[in-house]
């Protein structure tokens, strides 16, 4: 059999509605990974050893646990004691969860890399704690922090390939249907292939993007 | 009315206040003069939040800085000005300027820019209002950092040798700025090393040693031979600040804080 794309063409709207539901979940889990994250990363940074200890827990734990097993923890063990929640919405939390431990460690370290001095600003001037994180700590953390976070992001879309073992048709499970009526993995993970590049180019390119706009005018820290 | 009374505040084993007791009235400029390390910085961290004391009590206009609701009242208060400015890098100098007024005082925001921009123009950077912090010279930055603290309308503006990190134009142009302030009556606390500087614009000069206040006088009579002067600590500090270039390739270590004793 030689390489032809063509034989796909029947298959291409059910590729695209694969590829639709990962950009869709990789759209929410990027998110809540980014919510997760700096909700961890401000707890392990704060002055509360109660709440620090708490991150640690978080951040250990989930970076230690296959995304497998988390994934199906929380699609086939939940349901067990009466939490029944469907496969998208289940894929989108696991990887929110799963990322927001990495993006945490990213955060953490651009929260710890912010002049104390320019925090100290903040606070005599009377801004609350949440706004100074808010205001200031944040967006001057986000500066050195996008990039690596943009690694956490890409890695997310990756993994989102896993859904597609809790019955999820996105792109990686569209494609396993796709192959198996044709006969064609070459073709079809070809494409795959193609298409998983594309959308981590995507990534790359807008956290570029972000990057450089978050860091306009400031020649130094 | 700043009131330190009977301060003390330790790092670990050494002492770095030690039964402090000043009082700062409105309309008063008070400049706090001493040796590296006597404690200057320490005692203005200490009226704005950023230490706790371990002894004694600070309070401006009677609410207690060591109470939660008391410092957040404290703070509205008085305002500080940096050394190094610690202007919020990603926010313009009108940004940083009108963030505490709309953010801490909830003040519209159409009212704050325009008084942010008119104190903008009034140290002269009118046409910079739109530039981030790397964008301007130490000077523009500190002026900036004047801006931002007056736009609290403080009663008390707190400075920590807000010109030592500025190259000696850069630092004409912020002493003219407090001295304008000084002027209108302005109340300061000011910690400087700028000796002919404070003699200028202040009503009181304190000089600080190894935490303890050594003196505390009118600027006339501090500066005076039966006065300041005829403390033997501080006639040797102001000679040896009033020549610092001279002195310092002669002494062979830094002995600024430990020689006295
Ligand atoms: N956070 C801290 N932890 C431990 N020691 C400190 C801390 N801050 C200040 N010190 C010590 O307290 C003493 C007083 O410091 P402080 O900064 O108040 O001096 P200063 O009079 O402002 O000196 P300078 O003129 O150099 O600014 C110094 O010996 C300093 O090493
Ligand atoms: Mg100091």
């Amino acid at each position: 059999m030689a390489f032809d794309l063509t034989v796909l063409v029947p298959y291409l709207g059910q590729l695209a509605d694969g590829a639709l539901l990962t950009a869709e979940a990789c759209f929410f889990a990027v998110l809540g990974s980014f919510v997760c994250g700096t909700l961890a990363a401000f707890a392990a940074t704060s002055a509360e050893p109660g709440l620090r200890r708490i991150a640690g827990a978080y951040t250990g734990l989930f970076r230690n646990i296959p995304f497998i097993v988390q994934l199906f923890f929380f699609y086939f063990g939940l349901p067990e004691i009466g939490l029944y929640i469907d496969a998208f919405t289940t894929g989108c939390i696991a990887l929110s969860i799963a990322g927001g431990a990495y993006a945490a460690d990213v955060l953490r370290a651009g929260i710890l890399s912010v002049d104390p001095g320019v925090v100290e600003a903040a606070k005599v001037s009377g801004l609350t704690r949440l706004a100074t994180f808010r205001l200031i700590v944040l967006p001057i953390a986000l500066r050195a922090s996008v990039r690596p976070l943009g690694s956490v992001f890409i890695n997310l879309i990756l993994t989102s390939s896993i859904l597609s073992t809790i019955t999820l048709n996105e792109l990686t499970g569209a494609a396993k249907i796709v192959a198996s009526t044709t006969f064609r993995p070459f073709e079809v993970y070809f494409v795959l292939l193609v298409v998983y590049a594309g959308l981590t180019y995507l990534m790359s390119l807008a956290i570029s993007l972000l990057h450089r706009r978050l860091n306009r005018y400031m020649a130094e820290g | 009315m700043i009131a330190i009374e009977k301060v003390g505040k330790n790092f670990g084993s050494t002492t770095v206040l030690d039964g402090v007791e000043l009082a700062i009235a409105p309309g008063e400029v008070v400049s706090i003069l001493g040796a590296s390390g006597s404690g200057k910085s320490t005692l203005i961290r200490c009226i704005n939040g950023l230490e706790t004391v371990d002894a004694g009590r600070i309070t401006v206009d009677g609410f207690d800085v060591a109470e939660k609701a008391g410092l957040a009242e404290a703070r509205r208060r008085s305002a500080t000005v940096f050394q190094l400015f610690n202007l919020y890098p990603h926010m313009t100098a009108l940004e940083n300027v009108m963030l505490a007024p709309t953010m801490v005082l909830k003040r519209p925001r159409a009212e704050v820019e325009a008084e942010a921009r008119a104190l903008l123009e009034r140290v002269g950077l009118a046409a910079r209002a739109e530039a981030y912090p790397a964008q301007l010279s130490g000077g523009q930055r500190q002026r900036v950092g004047i801006c931002r603290a007056l736009a609290m309308k403080p009663r008390y503006l707190l400075l920590d040798e807000v010109t030592s990190a500025l190259d000696p134009e850069m630092t004409a142009e912020v002493l003219a700025i407090l001295a304008q302030l000084a002027r209108e009556g302005t109340t300061m606390l000011f910690v400087t090393h700028e000796i002919e500087f404070a003699r200028r614009i202040s009503t009181r000069v304190v000089f600080l040693e190894k935490g303890r206040i050594e003196v505390n006088l009118p600027t006339a009579e501090f500066f005076s031979e039966a006065g300041g002067l005829a403390n033997p600590r501080i006639a040797r500090f102001l000679s040896r600040m009033a020549a610092p270039e001279a002195a310092a390739p002669l002494s062979p270590a830094p002995t600024d804080a430990h020689e006295a004793s």
